[in-house]
């Protein structure tokens, strides 16, 4: 039991005084972001990034990973009280959510919703605990051909599980690795893709692209439709809140299956989003009351709530033991890993034995934090949900602006961002996915370099991604995740030749 | 306003047209195989090659008379168009601006000029709001962080 051992001594150092002031700023911070239409997790977090260079790593990581467990708390509390998500992944927390809520129960559906999240957040971390040294172990016996082969499977597994269009996803893909060629390349030392900018040898940083993409973007979309904030009561009755989280025990099979699906869609990086849809689906269809689903169903609280914290948290394990991130906002936090001066990955656990389990052991704490803290604020983020968006919507492009510039103090980079901006709108508004094309511009620079050093290895041959069984079952594996929509459409055409697709906008949505 | 198909369409070309500079631009680093290795490049060339052809994809599907489609034939209304006007010119001026007036004066007269000018708040008001938001990046940025936001020529010009 090594590993219990090394997570006690993650707890020495989680748990003192100013990290756990640190956790408090992190939450409070990450459920203003998760509340405000426009500021999600991942510009939340990439807003930080520059503000922790000077930090030790571990405070820097619980800072930004508490931010991000307060986002997603943040997200439902709108979603249930105004019917806005606050963040993507709490889009289908308002199905059931917001009716239970009109109905005079906001009480219970807040606390149904925090307590399943709750308990969706600790069998993500659980499996970190036991899961993510042993992945790391196995990972440390690889060569870059392994390591190609791994992130092509990630890459192919958004296309053949994200659930958007399969080309559209390709696409942006494609378009996340050539931005992250930008710049000088690591190997040759030449300079590529500039188009003769001079200022863009230094290559685009994932902040400028998630600030436009995620911050300019959502704002875009969100100012189409008008406004309203008609919240139904906000004040919560503290003896209900135990009432509503002691009645969870009763949904026991629904939360264990919500969270098994939210670990394996975290792990595989299908993200929050498309893993609290699923299990809210899935949950419609299994259920005894699913045809009562979209009235204010506590299942249909359970599942999004517990699929999106349980892939939410269990995204950081790929990204600490492979040093592949499992969502957008983990993309974001691995590319503060780097620039602190650490290497994602298997070494993690060997070198920096401290920030990997201080890391676990804050995500056990940090959760026990955010849901307390959301309770006890949510009157208070409630009423600021009635600023006017007009008021908001320029704060917001500000807090975008200098975030992008003080990356690395260049102009540049805040036209950039205007830019990122409008294609983040553009592909929101035709379901283009965006969390890979985060992904891609983060790790796209390793992910070539493996390739690149793997034919250095084989002097040019494929054959070298089909040496070892290993390799050969990673890269068949991801062939046939890129195959499968294909197969998926044929599948469908053969059964009913004539019948039309069955993409309704609704489904569309799930895409995001 | 402005219908799904020519939003699908204009899209496509966008990503299409990045597909090509990316090509075009990764021809000069050469592509295939040198004594070195892979070349510099390779890697961006085929990702181009990959956009190029998805683009394509994606313009097919967005001109043909597709189902999908049909579900929702208008993407943008003009009252949409026109709140998307007011919230992304202003941005625009506002970015436009920095150089010259400075990250702090150039966001003051943002929030004022976007609060005031369209009577959503009184000019008392919106006056204390932009002077808020100015002196609040100043004392987070400046004092608290060190870094330093852009000043601006005008302010250079008269020795800040």
């Amino acid at each position: 039991m090594d590993n219990l051992a090394e997570l006690l001594h993650g707890f020495t150092i989680a748990v003192t005084v100013p990290h756990l002031a640190l956790m408090a700023v992190g939450v409070l911070l990450g459920i203003l972001v998760g509340v405000l239409p426009g500021l999600g997790a991942p510009n939340g977090v990439s807003l930080l990034l520059p503000l922790t260079f000077g930090m030790q790593p571990v405070s820097a990581i619980i800072l930004l990973s508490s931010m991000y467990w307060g986002a997603l708390f943040g997200g439902s509390v709108t979603s249930i009280l105004f019917n806005i998500p606050g963040e993507p992944s709490s889009v289908a927390t308002t199905f059931d959510g917001y009716p239970m809520a009109r109905d005079g129960r906001p009480t219970t559906a807040l606390a149904t919703a925090f307590g399943s999240a709750a308990f969706g957040a600790l069998i993500g971390v659980i499996l970190i605990t036991f899961l993510a040294s042993w992945v790391a172990q196995v990972a440390l016996a690889f060569g870059p051909a392994e390591y190609f082969a791994v992130y092509f499977l990630a890459f192919a597994s958004f296309v053949g599980m994200g659930g958007a269009a399969p080309i559209k996803t390709v696409v942006a893909l494609a378009i996340g690795f050539a931005i992250a060629a930008i710049g000088i390349d690591t190997v040759s030392g030449s300079v590529r893709l500039t188009m003769g900018v001079d200022e863009l040898v230094k290559g685009v940083s994932f902040v400028v692209a998630v600030m436009g993409l995620f911050g300019i973007g959502e704002l875009l979309v969100a100012v189409e439709e008008e406004f309203h904030a008609r919240a139904v009561s906000s004040k919560i009755d503290w003896r209900e809140v135990f009432r509503a989280v002691g009645r969870l025990r009763r949904h026991g099979v629904a939360l264990l299956r919500s969270a098994a699906i939210g670990c394996w869609m975290g792990i595989t990086p299908g993200g929050p989003t498309a893993a609290s849809f699923m299990s809210y689906g899935i949950a419609r269809r299994f259920s005894r009351r699913g045809r009562h689903f979209g009235t204010g169903e506590v299942e249909g609280i359970i599942s999004p709530e517990t699929a999106d914290h349980a892939a939410g948290t269990s995204a950081l394990l790929p990204m600490l033991s492979l040093g592949i991130p499992g969502s957008a906002t983990a993309a974001v936090m691995m590319g503060g890993l780097m620039i602190w001066g650490l290497n994602p990955g298997p070494m993690l656990f060997v070198d920096s034995k401290d920030f990997v389990w201080g890391l676990i052991a804050s995500m056990y704490v940090g959760n026990i934090v955010a849901v307390a803290l959301v309770l006890l604020t949510v009157p208070v983020f409630a009423a600021l949900m009635r600023i006017p968006f007009v008021v908001i919507a320029p704060l917001i492009v500000i807090i975008c602006v200098v975030g992008a510039y003080s990356v690395s103090n260049s102009y540049l980079d805040v036209v950039m961002m205007l830019g990122f901006g409008i294609v983040g709108y553009l592909f929101k508004k035709l379901f283009y996915p965006l969390a890979p094309l985060v992904l891609a511009i983060v790790i796209g620079d390793k992910a070539e370099d493996a390739f690149r050093q793997s034919m250095l290895i084989s002097k040019g041959s494929l054959g070298i991604f089909f040496a070892n069984k290993l390799v050969t079952c990673l890269i068949v594996g991801g062939i046939a995740l890129l195959l499968l929509p294909l197969v998926l459409q044929l599948a469908r055409l053969w059964r009913k030749p004539a019948s039309p697709a069955i993409d309704t906008p609704a489904q569309e949505k799930v895409i995001i | 306003m402005i219908s799904r198909r020519a939003l699908e369409l204009a899209t496509a070309i966008l990503t299409g047209s990045f597909g090509v500079a990316v090509i075009a631009s990764s021809l000069d680093n050469g592509i295939g195989w040198s004594s070195a290795g892979v070349d510099a490049g390779t890697f961006p060339f085929l990702t181009g090659i990959i956009v190029v052809l998805g683009s394509l994809y994606n313009l097919v599907r967005g001109a043909l008379p597709a189902a999908t489609l049909a579900s929702v034939p208008i993407a943008i209304t003009p009252l949409e168009l026109r709140r998307l006007a007011g919230l992304f010119v202003p941005a625009a001026i506002f970015v436009a601006a920095i150089p010259l007036a400075g990250m702090y004066v150039a966001s003051a007269l943002y929030v004022f000029a976007v609060l005031a000018i369209p009577r959503h708040q009184s000019v008392p008001r919106a006056l204390a709001m932009a002077a808020a938001t100015a002196l609040a990046l100043y004392v987070v940025f400046e004092r608290m962080f060190q870094v330093s936001l852009p000043h601006g020529a005008l302010a250079a010009a008269f020795g800040f």
